[in-house]
């Protein structure tokens, strides 16, 4: 069996849009993920050593974020009760509701459609790695992050054609690489 | 006989407006030299519904990727730790 190896330098590269999706969906807050991010990579090196090649690099730096983000829950919860939640219960029509009741579910997504929101997020970013780094990067700038044609074109130089063909190669495989489970 | 040569296009020339239309960017004549084709070509038409589910799924998923800038200050964090140590 080949071993996973381990390089602290690819990782930014190789895994923080995977690591970034991962926790956004998880703490809803930019900031608060990226510096989550950053004490899982900090927290990778350090214990470095530990990683013994029977997970993938990827694999083993979610179980430390996993980690990390139910750390940062742990915090904030402590810090519960010194605020104080007042509920009006005394309004008859109301008496009993729960305190779910209160919070209004956002109307646009159920619960379902989050999760599979989610998982299908990490599916397509699992199947990004299968693309050379220059298509992932070309691809993820046109189709995520919505770049035009002519911006992506001047930043890595090349023509549009050259872009049309690295797009149509990731596309091409990213459908197979997703076909199985999601067509 | 014209019309012909501008009218009939390849599948590689398909697949290219098809990938154009993904992102909007087909024109006109484009995508109506595509759909021509489309109607008797079944690998093409494989790759378009391919395609256009492809884009539908990105869309759903709404994937939020990080910044350049985000990216670096990771990068500088680790380099400066792996130094360090």
């Amino acid at each position: 069996m080949s071993e996973n190896k381990i390089d602290p330098n690819k990782w930014v590269d190789k895994y923080s849009d995977y690591l970034f999706n991962f926790t956004i969906v998880r703490v809803n807050d930019r900031e608060v993920a990226h510096d989550l991010i950053s004490e899982t990579f900090l927290a990778g090196l350090k214990s470095m050593k530990n990683f013994k090649g029977e997970a993938t690099e990827r694999t083993w730096l979610i179980s430390i974020l996993k980690r990390k983000i139910i750390d940062h829950y742990r915090k904030n919860n402590s810090k519960k009760g010194k605020a104080e939640i007042k509920i009006q219960y005394n309004d008859d029509s109301n008496e009993g509701d729960w305190l779910e009741e209160n919070a209004p579910d956002r109307f646009d997504k159920t619960a379902e459609d989050l999760i599979e929101n989610e998982e299908l997020g990490t599916a397509i970013l699992e199947c990004m790695e299968q693309l050379t780094e220059k298509q992932a990067k070309i691809f993820k700038m046109k189709t995520i992050d919505g770049f035009d044609t002519e911006a992506i074109c001047n930043e890595f130089n090349i023509t549009p054609s050259n872009l049309w063909v690295i797009i149509h190669r990731a596309r091409t495989t990213l459908a197979q690489c997703l076909e199985k489970n999601w067509f | 006989m014209n019309y012909k040569k501008t009218l009939l296009i390849d599948c590689s020339e398909a697949a290219y407006c098809c990938d154009k239309k993904q992102y909007n960017e087909a024109s006109g004549p484009e995508k109506l030299k595509m759909l021509l084709h489309l109607v008797f070509c079944k690998r093409c038409r494989k790759y378009s519904s391919n395609n256009n589910r492809l884009t539908e799924l990105i869309e759903q998923s709404d994937i939020k990727t990080c910044t350049e800038d985000e990216k670096k200050v990771w990068q500088e964090g680790i380099k400066k730790e792996l130094t360090d140590i």
